[in-house]
């Protein structure tokens, strides 16, 4: 197939068709993870970030507006490193080509050039051996071989042979990568996504690729303390379904569409009504779903159906209009795992806390309503995981007329010693932004988590099973024992003697005793060190210990 | 002359060993207990021993009440004082915190009506607990050096802006609970691992003017922070106060003596009066020295400049 522009629609196609092809090979990229321990996957966040691109975008036939509803979804919607970078390739992807309805070969070159240097501006310290690498490689070094006679279809084949050469030698450029004996997660998953466009091009359409994307928003929470004995039901209900007319002749084979319409009409209002084929779609707000059901049933039978209470809704809007946003001069944010944790810092002074889950990969979106939902002069996210600053960082950059400060806390345990330190009362701003930053530094944090496979990490050999310490998310020690693991990665910390304060927050599956073990053999081995004992429910780290 | 006696309320928190040496007098204010019985309090282990009261207020920290002395209790203490020929200068706790003052100042009236040849001066100490106490000792060392009463008086008035207190507090959620702190908007309980330093501010009040990690810090910044704001320590007695903190103020009163050399460095308990309102955890020096500003900049700044230096180096 040779195809000479590509236009909107066929765009759609193709990034769907890259998505179902991310999809199949999800968990195969998420194994690629080095990090010995189940947390935020690669092949995870990246699907999820090209999703809510997909999800959000308006189908059009111009390729520029197009794209750039997909890469406005794809900003919003990004998480993890990995997510944020494809985020942002799709970004300058989506610039280059802002004004074309339809692009040729040449503009769709320069478009993944643009990519790849917006996805480096975008990152502080970009690291080689990366998505990065292969994008910029990919590109770079077939740039010069593209002519008037390339179509867009060998320019991809092309493009993904030299990415798939740079994705080969990743190891080189990388220790760590080399070390696991694996390649560049990031780089496989963009990869994928490329593989699944030049598919679409070759009329390779994969399952999935033409269905809805699932919507996976989570429905808001409704109050149903709202609606109760005391309430009275003026709203009635809104009723939602699809009928499919059924050729049994048990049923009324003489449906037309006005006719039903005038029947609804009878029973509530608010209708919208539209037939497809044999099909009705049907939307009415009734205070009698009984007879719009009863009416319904005459011709068919509900293949979805849906029906809500709107007199709850409507108090819900009511009292969100009631309740006005109290302006708080500094709004804090941060990302937490954990009952124990969640409490800790909303007792501390946060005054909004994501949950961050066990996979910790708050999306910018996320951040984005946490700013909008909250009335301040200033923000500050602390983000609690390396994987989230950048996430932290686009929603900042996305949140226009936000002033916002990211102060990058690497782990829970940092983002406790920066809210212990702000000084609420205090009204200047600065002053406790410096407050938070002094807090943050200089803070050990060791944790202890099991190994979900066999592998070798930094030079240690670790079984499936293992438990293992990390000193800041470097490691530090391999034991078959979650206490020993702890006890030998805190005589790895190298200014362990030097340190004053030991807190150690308990994960979800660690109990009192143990607890009471680590107080007595710590208490032992290092007397200086004044220890505190703190829930924090975690789930992947057993102990999260801070160190100051 | 006439001689004059120095009265205060019980929140001066002198024992009555500090009481004898500068001849004190203390009124007794009141305590109520857990089983709701009520007691005249003067400062002292009287009622229960240290570690009883300790655990006690652990255990129930909103079931005691303290309130001060009332009209009738101030006015038998000048009366009687009156009637020993001598004048009274009357030093109450701050009246930010506490009504002690106005009633203080309304025995006054009630007793000068009666003995017009009696002067009775009262003065806001705008302090609470030990930095009080350490004023009082001041106004007494004065008498003793042959002010009158009024030049007592008004040496107070001038110079009760310069009382200071540096230290940390622990355990915050007390103060704030009761209304000894300024501005607590948010949590104020335990901070493992943090220490909240605490001063006066210009009310008596003790406010948090920064935090710091870890006890090491926490000293050095102390020390700096008493180098900064501190006057003529050579010749000042120094109080250190203590809820439950003892070895910890040994070790900042080896340090102040070490390098500020003053007169004297007390250390003091915190008696119940003082301590139901401030809980376990207080550890900090009080002295006299620069005034401190309105708004708590300054002694702010002074830390702030403290911690970004140690960042430095």
């Amino acid at each position: 197939m040779s195809v000479k522009r590509v236009d909107g629609a066929l765009m759609a196609g193709m990034l769907k068709n890259g998505l179902a092809c991310l999809k199949a090979s999800e968990e195969k990229i998420n194994i690629l993870n080095v990090f010995p321990v189940a947390d935020g996957d690669t092949g995870t966040n990246m699907r999820l970030t090209l999703e809510n691109g997909l999800n959000v975008a308006k189908p059009v036939k111009e390729l520029g507006p197009y794209l750039q509803s997909v890469s406005t979804g794809m900003l919003y919607g990004a998480r993890g490193n990995s997510g944020v970078i494809l985020s942002q390739l799709m970004n300058g992807f989506a610039q280059e080509l802002a004004r074309v309805p339809s692009a040729d070969t040449g503009e769709v070159k320069r478009s993944l050039i643009r990519a790849y240097q917006m996805a480096y501006n975008s990152v502080i310290r970009p690291v080689e051996g990366t998505i990065l690498t292969v994008a910029r490689e990919g590109i770079e070094h077939i740039r010069s071989q593209v002519t008037r006679r390339t179509t867009i279809d060998q320019l991809l084949s092309m493009y993904l042979a030299e990415m798939r050469k740079t994705l080969a030698y990743t190891p080189e450029l990388l220790a760590e990568l080399k070390e696991a004996g694996v390649v560049d997660s990031g780089g496989l998953g963009y990869i994928t996504i490329v593989e699944g466009m030049l598919k679409y091009l070759n009329g390779e359409v994969l399952t999935g690729a033409g269905e809805e994307i699932e919507q996976k928003a989570p429905q808001p929470s409704v109050d149903l303390s709202l609606f109760n004995e005391h309430s009275s039901f003026i709203d009635g209900y809104c009723m939602e379904f699809i009928l499919q007319l059924l050729l049994d002749p048990a049923y009324d084979q003489d449906f037309r569409l006005p006719s039903f319409i005038k029947k609804l009409e009878a029973r509530g209002n608010s209708i919208v009504a539209v037939q497809d084929n044999r099909r009705v779609k049907v939307h009415i707000h009734t205070k009698i779903p009984s007879a719009v059901m009863a009416l319904a049933q005459k011709y068919g039978e509900f293949i979805t159906f849906k029906l809500d209470n709107m007199q709850v809704q409507h108090n819900e809007h009511t009292r969100a209009v009631k309740s006005v946003k109290k302006h708080v001069p500094l709004q804090v944010i941060t990302v937490a795992d954990g009952d124990g944790m969640r409490e800790l810092f909303s007792g501390a002074g946060a005054g909004d806390i994501l949950d961050g889950g066990a996979s910790m990969n708050t999306s910018a979106q996320e951040f984005v309503s946490a700013f909008k939902a909250a009335d301040a002069d200033r923000y500050l996210v602390l983000p609690n995981n390396k994987n989230i600053t950048l996430a932290a960082r686009q929603a900042a950059a996305l949140s226009l007329g936000k002033k916002v400060t990211v102060l990058p806390t690497r782990s829970m345990v940092e983002g406790y010693f920066a809210l212990a330190m702000d000084v609420p009362d205090s009204e200047d701003i600065d002053y406790r932004v410096r407050q938070m930053e002094l807090g943050a530094e200089n803070v050990v944090t060791l944790s202890v988590a099991k190994s979900a496979k066999d592998t070798t990490y930094h030079g240690m050999l670790v079984r499936a099973g293992d438990w293992l310490s990390f000193i800041d998310d470097e490691p530090a020690s391999a034991a078959g024992s979650r206490i020993e693991a702890l006890i030998a990665g805190l005589a790895a910390v190298p200014d362990i003697r030097d340190r004053e304060t030991c807190i150690l927050f308990r994960g979800v599956d660690t109990d009192e005793a143990e607890e009471a073990e680590l107080e007595e053999r710590i208490g032992k081995l290092y007397p200086d060190l004044e220890l505190s004992f703190i829930y924090g429910g975690q789930s992947v780290y057993g102990w999260l210990v801070g160190l100051s | 002359m006439k001689n004059f006696a120095i009265i205060c309320d019980a929140t001066c928190d002198l024992g009555e060993e500090l009481r004898k040496e500068y001849d004190i007098k203390v009124v007794a204010g009141h305590v109520k207990l857990p089983d709701g019985s009520e007691k005249k309090a003067m400062p002292g282990w009287n009622d229960f021993t240290k570690e009883e009261f300790y655990t006690a207020l652990k255990a129930a920290p909103n079931s005691f009440t303290t309130s001060p002395a009332n009209v009738a209790e101030f006015s038998e203490a000048f009366e009687a004082t009156v009637r020993e020929g001598l004048d009274v200068l009357c030093m109450t706790i701050s009246s930010g915190i506490s009504g002690a003052f106005g009633f203080a100042s309304e025995a006054a009236a009630e007793i000068a009506k009666k003995y017009p040849e009696a002067k009775i001066v009262c003065v806001d100490s705008l302090r609470f607990g030990p930095g009080f106490g350490l004023m009082a000792i001041r106004a007494s060392e004065l008498r003793a050096g042959g002010k009158s009463l009024s030049e007592t008086a008004d040496w107070l008035e001038t110079n009760k802006n310069r009382y200071h207190q540096a230290g940390w507090l622990d355990d915050l959620s007390f103060v704030a609970k009761k209304g000894r702190l300024t501005h607590a908007k948010a949590f104020f309980g335990t901070l493992a691992g943090v220490k909240p330093i605490g001063e006066f501010d210009y009310n008596g009040l003790t406010t948090v003017i920064g935090k710091v990690k870890g006890a090491k810090t926490a000293y050095a910044t102390l020390l700096d922070y008493i180098e900064k704001t501190g006057e003529d320590l050579t010749n000042q007695t120094v109080f250190i106060a203590q809820t439950n903190r003892q070895k910890e103020a040994e070790e900042y009163k080896r340090l102040i003596e070490e390098k500020f050399h003053p007169k004297a460095v007390i250390i003091k308990d915190v008696y119940p009066l003082c301590a139901i309102n401030i809980g376990p955890g207080l550890m900090a020096a009080y002295y006299a020295g620069k005034p401190i500003s309105k708004d708590l900049s300054a002694e702010r700044k002074i830390l702030e400049d403290f911690a970004a230096g140690g960042k430095r180096q």
